[in-house]
């Protein structure tokens, strides 16, 4: 080959690898997080920012998706949880970000390491049987969760001055639309927009003037109430916290990512970053509503407009209005992105051509279980007289009773030798991830038991 | 139907019985593989494997298999038999890819048939019907011809790039496919299965197909071959898209892979790598054919019949003043050259109104401007006119527009 002396470069002369040009690996190095289902980017968050100015940009993808990520359970569960306990359960949210994280990681390791869905995998290694009972659980999981997206639209709209007979219908047939012709993209960003008003929780915490050590107390000293509500409530909690729906989606993204096995290792630091943002805006909703409906001695949600008050030391008589426009958002968002994300996953467990790109006759399973998780979403949230709250709250308990199943099927798949190879779980995340299944199995049997007993009658509600 | 099968009852001489758990096949090599083992478990408990030659009969209807002695069988240790393939294990639930329909899918059912006393492997069944036949443990979901798919075109992969080598005398039919077909398909698998079928294609053929995956993907698959393997893909793939990948991998992995390559593809290479991948220079291919202006049709075929063996761009010839200083004169298409007379010489038949590209110029624009030329490339000059490489179509479409169906594909988890 003869040498070359283009412009600007000096000709080569000697074969010299020791200066060797390296291109990134990807296109950007930005960190890739994962918040309730919605992928972020913060851009070079891997080289400290100086300023506010500088943190605010890196940080504020990462800040607005917590925003967006909490849909209508989150929002119900959490104002629940601080309008009944108080402070009580802060702690709880604690122990949970750190199983959250766990686990989270431990999803995007089984993407990373096989390239995989978590489905996809269950139907190779367990069977077809225990594939289909996965699907199963996978369906009345998120299948719940549409209910409630759709049940948070509704009472979004009835706090607005709408009819929700009228509104949900409606935004199933708009949401359908826009998901199956291609044009969610920038609406999506307007949904995302609409969850921004949730920042006023934060704000919200602060000058609704907590206690601030009693806050501490919660967060730091266990409180357990001997009460199967405050049981229950713990179940919902961790429900609404660790979805099964998220660690399906955790491992699909790392998947779609096209994260090699060889270079797994940043994307463990993005499952932790993201887990704690996560349960960020869930804390300050859990301390706004102790500050103000907690104290005031109201204990019950039994609406939306209940829910609402929590905002009001900030906006004042708006905090209804403001509040409906983010639940509406949220749970615009979340209405679009799980009936979506739970067809594709169970098309790729039965082999079946999946994605929106493909036409009607070459994907009818797919399209037929998007369209019919709407469908039934939508109807279920139409039954009239539904307790807004307490439907919402029993959804995100129900999520929280079948995250053990999915959990086992986690540990069992990373701690296989033939599938992991160097990337299987090591002793302590075993010990954690075995610990955090059986706590939840716990609380969930106690709950279970609780409820059969006070069915019975042997002990009392309180 | 293997389902059915796997109901079936092992019965010896003795009355000895057990159940029958998996069947097993050492051959890949023809187009139905015979079952060569059974598996069962003994009173021990224990995964005991039986060879084929000692079953005596194979009864479909009473669902019975009457073997000579059941304590014949040799049990099986957790890994240790990696010639098998366990059709149970291995293959049924697996994704295949179906080369009648061009698509991957899961085998959801398994069909043998019965041929000169041996139990052939003969098809899948890709249908829901399998699914549903399995679950109601065959009262539903009758077998229907039309959704099973002959097992010649079924190709099988693990997703383990390790599992098998290449050269093991397998009937891939889907290297007859075309090489964009075969990246198209392996698109929807996980990378570890595309990896895996590189590894069992030839060589060629995986290189091609390698060079029209997307990047990410390329990088991925790349990184779970094995080192030799992977050095001879990069030898035959083409210089600019080697370099794209060669620039991605861990900077040790690529000084390793460079020194290991033939000089003349490391140098081109490196060559290629020096430019950001934003300039003209990151998209060029530097693997052109060129041509003295002052040799005679003659001679330039004689040059050329060596030349055009390798190198993937052929279109276009450059006309140099001479090789040394390189110095573009003009451009000849091969058919000119295949056309004219013999005695004519190359500097007369050229067309010397060449458009050109800077190699520090920027990429995308350049990508615009080759499109719209019309032509299948345009050459990249440097200082005093010196050639380089030049910038061809597929390069300029490339950027311009996503590589492949997949990257254009909406993203749902990301």
């Amino acid at each position: 080959m003869q040498e070359t002396t283009p412009h600007g470069l000096e000709p080569l002369e000697e074969l010299d690898l020791s200066t060797l040009p390296v291109r990134p690996r990807t296109v950007s190095t930005s960190l890739r997080l994962n918040i309730r289902g919605r992928s972020v980017r913060l851009r070079g968050l891997r080289q400290p920012p100086t300023g506010l100015l500088g943190w605010l940009l890196i940080l504020g993808p990462g800040l607005i998706a917590t925003s967006a990520g909490n849909d209508a359970g989150g929002i119900a569960t959490y104002s629940q949880a601080g309008a009944q306990y108080g402070y009580d359960l802060i702690w709880v949210m604690l122990m949970i970000t750190l199983s959250l994280a766990i686990i989270q990681e431990m999803c995007a390791r089984l993407g990373a390491a096989t390239g995989r869905g978590l489905l996809d995998l269950i139907r190779e290694r367990f069977g077809l049987g225990w594939a289909l009972f996965a699907v199963i659980i996978i369906l009345i999981a998120n299948g719940g969760l549409v209910v409630s997206e759709f049940v948070g639209i509704g009472a979004a709209m009835e706090l607005l001055g709408f009819d929700k007979f009228f509104v949900i219908p409606l935004s199933a047939v708009v949401l359908w639309y826009l998901v199956i012709f291609g044009s969610y993209g920038w609406v999506e960003k307007i949904f995302i927009l609409m969850t921004l008003v949730f920042f006023a929780y934060p704000v919200a915490a602060i000058m609704g003037h907590p206690h601030w050590n009693q806050v501490a107390h919660g967060a730091f000293v266990p409180t357990i109430h001997k009460d199967n509500d405050y049981i229950f409530m713990l179940v919902g909690l961790m429900g609404t916290t660790i979805t099964p729906y998220m660690q399906l989606f955790q491992q699909s993204s790392l998947v779609e990512k096209g994260v090699a096995r060889r270079h797994y290792g940043p994307e463990r630091i993005d499952a932790y970053v993201g887990s704690i943002f996560s349960n960020l805006m869930s804390i300050f909703m859990i301390i706004a509503t102790a500050a103000t409906l907690h104290v005031a001695g109201k204990t019950q949600i039994d609406t939306a407009a209940d829910a609402a008050k929590a905002l009001e030391p900030v906006v004042g008589h708006a905090a209804k209005s403001l509040f409906a426009v983010g639940l509406l958002g949220a749970s615009l968002l979340a209405g679009a992105v799980l009936p979506l994300a739970t067809s594709y996953a169970i098309s790729e467990a039965f082999g079946v051509p999946k994605g929106v790109n493909l036409d009607f006759r070459r994907a009818r399973i797919f399209f037929g279980l998007f369209s019919a998780l709407i469908v039934i979403g939508a109807g279920l949230a139409m039954i009239p007289g539904l307790p807004v709250i307490q439907l919402l709250v029993g959804i995100q308990v129900l999520n929280g009773v079948l995250i053990p199943v999915i959990l086992v099927f986690i540990l069992l798949l990373i701690n296989d030798e033939r599938l992991m190879g160097n990337l299987k779980n090591t002793r302590t995340y075993n010990f954690l991830g075995w610990g955090t299944c059986a706590v939840i199995t716990l609380a969930v049997l106690a709950m279970l038991g609780g409820q059969l007993l006070q069915h019975f009658g042997v002990i009392g509600s309180k | 139907m293997l389902s059915r099968i796997l109901r079936f009852e092992l019965v010896d001489a003795q009355q000895q019985r057990a159940k029958l758990r998996d069947l097993g096949t050492a051959v890949l090599d023809s187009e139905y593989p015979a079952i060569t083992c059974l598996l069962f478990r003994n009173q021990d408990n224990q995964d005991t494997a039986l060879a084929w030659e000692h079953v005596r009969s194979f009864d479909l209807r009473a669902g019975r298999i009457t073997v000579d002695d059941l304590q014949q069988g040799q049990p099986v240790l957790a890994d240790a038999q990696q010639g098998i393939v366990w059709l149970c294990r291995d293959i049924l639930d697996a994704l295949v890819i179906d080369l009648q329909n061009r698509r991957a899918t899961r085998a959801n059912d398994l069909w043998l048939e019965q041929e000169d006393g041996q139990l052939c492997l003969k098809g899948a069944d890709t249908s829901a019907r399998a699914i549903l036949r399995r679950l109601s443990r065959g009262r539903f979901g009758l077998v229907r011809k039309s959704g099973i798919y002959d097992w010649k075109y079924i190709e099988f992969l693990r997703g383990d790039p390790h599992a098998r080598q290449s050269g093991t005398g397998e009937h891939l039919r889907i290297q007859r496919l075309p090489v964009g077909e075969i990246a198209r398909l392996t698109d929807p698998l996980p990378y570890l299965h595309a990896a895996e079928l590189l590894t069992l294609l030839p060589d060629k053929i995986a290189a091609d197909t390698l060079e029209i995956m997307s990047p990410e993907r390329q990088l991925q698959v790349f990184e779970e071959l094995d080192e030799a393997q992977a050095l001879r893909l990069l030898e035959l793939m083409a210089p600019d898209i080697a370099a794209d990948l060669v620039g991605r991998l861990e900077p040790d992995t690529a000084r390793r892979y460079l020194n290991h390559l033939s000089r003349k593809q490391s140098e081109r290479i490196v060559e290629l790598l020096r430019y950001p991948e934003t300039t003209v220079g990151g998209i060029m291919t530097n693997d052109v054919v060129s041509i003295a202006a002052d040799m005679t049709v003659a001679q330039a075929r004689r040059v050329l019949c060596d030349r055009l063996k390798e190198p993937d761009f052929v279109h276009f010839i450059y006309v140099v003043a001479d090789e040394t200083s390189r110095k573009l004169r003009g451009v000849v298409s091969l058919r000119e050259i295949f056309i004219a007379e013999e005695t004519r010489k190359v500097e007369d038949l050229m067309n010397p109104y060449v458009v050109s590209l800077q190699p520090l110029g920027a990429a995308r624009e350049a990508a615009y401007q080759v499109i719209t030329s019309g032509l299948a490339a345009l050459p990249v000059i440097g200082s005093e006119a010196r050639l380089i490489g030049a910038v061809t179509v597929d390069a300029a479409v490339a950027l311009a527009a996503p590589a492949t169906w997949g990257s254009q594909a909406p993203r749902i988890f990301s």
